[in-house]
C-alpha cells in the first residue's frame, strides 16, 4: 500500500519535472514546477514529516511559484502570450543545473541513514504505532511526529547552525540587492541640461491633449 | 487538565494510524461536511450578506422565493449550474478551468483543521496553524491564474491586485498568529483552544486583543473582502480576474470566497476568541467530559453552539464593515499593510512575550499576575499603537503634499516639479506602470 502510493505519487513527481523542462510556455512551466513541489510536498507527508511537508507548500508552492509568476508577468509581454523560453541561455542553464545535480547527489550518497546501513540500501520497515519492545527509535519517532516544528528548531540551532546563518545572510544580500535594482533615482534638478532637454518636449504634449 | 477524550470517542489525537476506524471518520467528514453542510452554510450566508446588506441600506433584500426569500440560494445555485459556460476564445482552457478549482481547494483544505468542538475536527496535525496558512498560500497562484489564462487587461490587472495584495497581506496575518503559538507552545489548533480553556481567552490580553484586529483586519484583505475588495473591484475593473467566469465556474469562486470568510471567521474564533467555550475565564463546558457518550453530546453540543455563534457574530461584523467601508487605494492599502500592520505585528510579538513571562509562565492563572500583566502590556500596546500612527504621520507630513498620489514610473513624464520637489501639476494618475503598456 506505502510503496504504491509512493511509486504514485513519484511518478506524478517526475512527470511534473518532465513538463516543467519540455513546456515551451513558460506559465505552464511555472505551473507544473508548482506541482512538482506539491508532489514534493506528499513524498514528506509519506514519510511522516508534514511539518516539512507544510513548510514545503507554504515556501515553494505559496511563495515560490507565485515569485516566478510575478518575474514572468513584469519581465514579459504578459497578455500577448509570447512567453515563450529563449534559447541564448539554453547552455549556462544547463550547466548550472548540472552543478545542483551533482551537489544534490553528492549530498544524498553522503547521508547518514538512521539504522547505519548504506543511504542507497533497500526499505527500512517503519514500526508500528502501539507501544511494543524490540525497536530502539520508537520514541524518537514519536517525538519527531509530535514535536516536528522543535526537533527541526533544535536542529537548525545546533547542528546546522552555520548553514542557517549562510542561508540568511544569503537572503539578506538579495534582499538588499532587489533594493539597489528598484531603487529610484533622485529626481531630476531644473538646473541640469540633459534633464532639462529631456523633459522640454513633455508640456507641449500635455498642452495638445 | 485533559481535555482529548482519547478513549472510546472520537479521537483527537495528532498520531493517527490508518485503520477503518479513521477511514471511515474522515469519508464521513468528505461527504457530510465538505460536500454537503459547508456548501450549504456558504449558500446562507450568501442570503444573510444580501439580507443584511439590505437592512443597512434600507431595503428589504431578497422575499421573493419562500419565506424572508430563504430559497434564493437554492435558486441561485440551481441558475448557477445551468447557467452556459462560456470561455473566451483566446483563453488558455486548461488554465481557465483549474484557477478556480486551485481557489476552491485552497479554501475547502484549510477547513480540515478546524476544531469545532472537542473531538469534532477533521485531523489535528501538529503543526495545524502552519498548515492552515500553507494551503491558503495557494489561492493566489489560482487567482492569478484566473487572471493570466482569461487574456483580458481586466483579469490581468485583477490579478496583480490579487497577488500584491494577498502576498503583502499574509505577512501581518501570519505575525499575528505567533503571540497565540507563544502562549500555547504548539502549532495544533486543538492545543491552542486547551490553552484559552486554561488562562482564558486570548483576545483578553491586550497584545492578544492587538493581534486579533490585525487579524482580522489581515483576513478581510485575505479573502478580498471590502474594504480590501480592490482585485474584483466592480466599478473599476469589471470584477477583476473573475470578468471571464460565468456560470458555474463563477460559482466556484463565489464558493470560494464565502469559504474564506467563513474560514477567517472559524480560525479567528479558535486562535482568539475561545472557541466554543461560552465563558472567558472558566472552561465550562470541557470540564463536563467524564466519558459518557451522553455527555459528550451535551458538551459538543453547547462547544458547537457557542462556536457558530461567535462565528456568526464575526461575520456579521464583516458585513457590517462591507456596509460602511469605502474600498481602498491600491497604494494606501500597500501602506497599510507594510507601514502600519507589519511594525505593529513585531512590537506586539515583543509584548507577547512579556505577556508570557507575567502570565503564562507560573503555569496557573491568579489575579494579581493577571491584573500586573493587563496593566504593564495594555500601557505598552497602547504606546506602540500610538507610536506607529506618530512615526507614519511624521513621515508622511516630511514628504510633499500629495507625495502618496501614485505618479510612478509610467507616470513619472507626466509630472512636473516645483523647487522644493513638491507635485504641481499631474496628467497621469495611474498605478502599476507597465500593465497599460501591453
Amino acid at each position: 500500500m506505502a510503496r504504491l502510493v509512493f511509486l504514485l505519487i513519484a511518478g506524478l513527481g517526475l512527470l511534473a519535472a518532465l513538463g516543467t523542462i519540455l513546456s515551451r510556455d513558460l506559465v505552464r512551466a511555472a505551473l507544473y514546477l508548482a506541482a512538482f513541489f506539491f508532489c514534493v510536498a506528499c513524498l514528506f507527508v509519506t514519510l511522516e514529516a508534514e511539518f516539512l511537508a507544510v513548510v514545503q507548500v507554504l515556501i515553494y508552492v505559496g511563495a515560490v511559484a507565485i515569485l516566478l509568476m510575478f518575474g514572468i508577468m513584469l519581465t514579459r509581454d504578459a497578455a500577448g502570450g509570447s512567453a515563450d523560453l529563449s534559447g541564448a541561455w539554453r547552455v549556462p542553464g544547463l550547466l548550472a543545473g548540472l552543478c545542483v545535480f551533482v551537489v544534490l547527489a553528492f549530498g544524498i550518497h553522503n547521508a547518514v541513514s538512521p539504522s547505519g546501513k548504506g543511504p542507497w540500501s533497500g526499505i527500512v520497515a517503519r514500526p508500528a504505532l502501539e507501544p511494543s519492545d524490540g525497536v530502539a527509535w520508537k520514541a524518537e519517532r514519536v517525538r519527531a511526529i509530535d514535536d516536528m516544528p522543535r526537533v527541526v528548531g533544535e536542529q537548525f540551532m545546533t547542528r546546522y547552525a552555520l548553514t542557517f546563518e549562510l542561508a540568511g545572510l544569503l537572503l539578506t544580500a538579495a534582499l538588499v540587492g532587489a533594493v539597489v535594482l528598484v531603487r529610484e533615482d533622485s529626481p531630476p534638478t531644473p538646473d541640469e541640461p540633459a534633464d532639462a532637454a529631456s523633459t522640454e518636449p513633455e508640456p507641449a504634449v500635455a498642452a495638445t491633449r | 487538565m485533559d481535555l482529548s477524550p482519547g478513549s472510546a470517542l472520537i479521537a483527537q489525537a495528532h498520531r493517527v494510524d490508518l485503520t477503518w476506524n479513521t477511514a471511515i471518520v474522515w469519508a464521513l467528514w468528505l461527504v457530510v461536511g465538505f460536500v454537503g453542510i459547508f456548501p450549504g452554510i456558504v449558500a446562507y450566508m450568501v442570503w444573510l450578506e444580501r439580507k443584511a446588506a439590505g437592512r443597512f441600506q434600507d431595503r428589504v433584500g431578497p422575499n421573493r422565493v419562500g419565506p424572508f426569500g430563504l430559497l434564493q440560494p437554492i435558486a441561485d445555485a440551481v441558475k448557477l449550474i445551468v447557467k452556459e459556460n462560456i470561455v473566451p476564445r483566446h483563453a488558455d482552457g486548461l488554465l481557465h478551468l483549474l484557477a478556480p478549482v486551485l481557489v476552491l481547494v485552497s479554501a475547502f483544505l484549510s477547513l480540515a483543521v478546524v476544531p469545532f468542538a472537542v473531538g469534532l475536527m477533521p485531523i489535528d496535525p501538529p503543526s495545524g496553524l502552519l498548515y492552515l496558512i500553507a494551503v491558503s498560500s495557494i489561492s493566489p497562484l489560482g487567482i492569478f491564474l484566473a487572471g493570466w489564462s482569461s487574456r483580458n487587461k481586466y483579469s490581468l490587472i485583477g490579478a496583480m491586485r490579487a497577488v500584491a495584495q494577498l502576498v503583502s497581506y499574509e505577512i501581518p496575518q501570519v505575525l499575528a498568529t505567533i503571540p497565540v503559538v507563544l502562549w500555547a507552545g504548539s502549532l495544533s489548533l486543538a492545543t491552542i483552544f486547551e490553552h484559552q480553556a486554561r488562562f482564558g481567552w486570548n483576545v483578553f490580553a491586550p497584545p492578544g486583543l492587538l493581534a486579533f484586529a490585525i487579524f482580522a483586519i489581515a483576513g478581510a484583505a485575505e479573502v478580498n473582502r471590502a474594504p480590501f475588495d480592490i482585485p474584483e473591484a466592480e466599478s473599476e475593473i469589471i470584477a477583476g480576474y473573475h470578468t471571464e467566469y460565468a456560470g458555474m465556474r463563477f460559482g466556484l469562486f463565489f464558493l470560494a470566497e464565502y469559504l474564506g470568510v467563513f474560514v477567517i471567521a472559524c480560525v479567528t474564533t479558535v486562535l482568539f476568541l475561545g472557541g466554543g467555550m461560552p465563558l472567558p475565564f472558566s472552561p465550562f463546558p470541557t470540564n463536563l467530559i467524564d466519558g459518557s457518550i451522553r455527555r459528550y453530546v451535551l458538551v459538543d453540543a453547547i462547544l458547537l453552539a457557542v462556536f457558530l455563534f461567535k462565528v456568526l457574530l464575526f461575520v456579521l461584523a464583516m458585513y457590517w464593515v462591507r456596509a460602511t467601508l469605502p474600498r481602498l487605494r491600491v497604494d494606501r492599502l500597500m501602506n497599510f499593510a507594510w507601514k502600519y500592520l507589519v511594525p505593529l505585528c513585531l512590537l506586539d510579538i515583543l509584548l507577547a512575550a512579556l505577556w508570557f513571562e507575567i502570565v503564562v509562565r507560573p503555569g496557573r492563572v491568579s489575579a494579581g499576575r493577571w491584573t500586573a500583566g493587563m496593566v504593564v502590556t495594555g500601557l505598552l500596546v497602547w504606546a506602540s499603537v500610538r507610536f506607529v500612527f506618530w512615526v507614519n504621520r511624521k513621515l508622511a507630513a516630511a514628504g510633499p503634499i500629495d507625495a502618496d498620489w501614485p505618479v510612478v514610473g509610467a507616470a513619472r513624464e507626466g509630472v512636473e516639479t516645483d523647487e522644493g520637489g513638491g507635485i504641481i501639476a499631474r496628467e497621469v494618475g495611474t498605478t502599476w506602470p507597465g500593465l497599460y503598456s501591453s
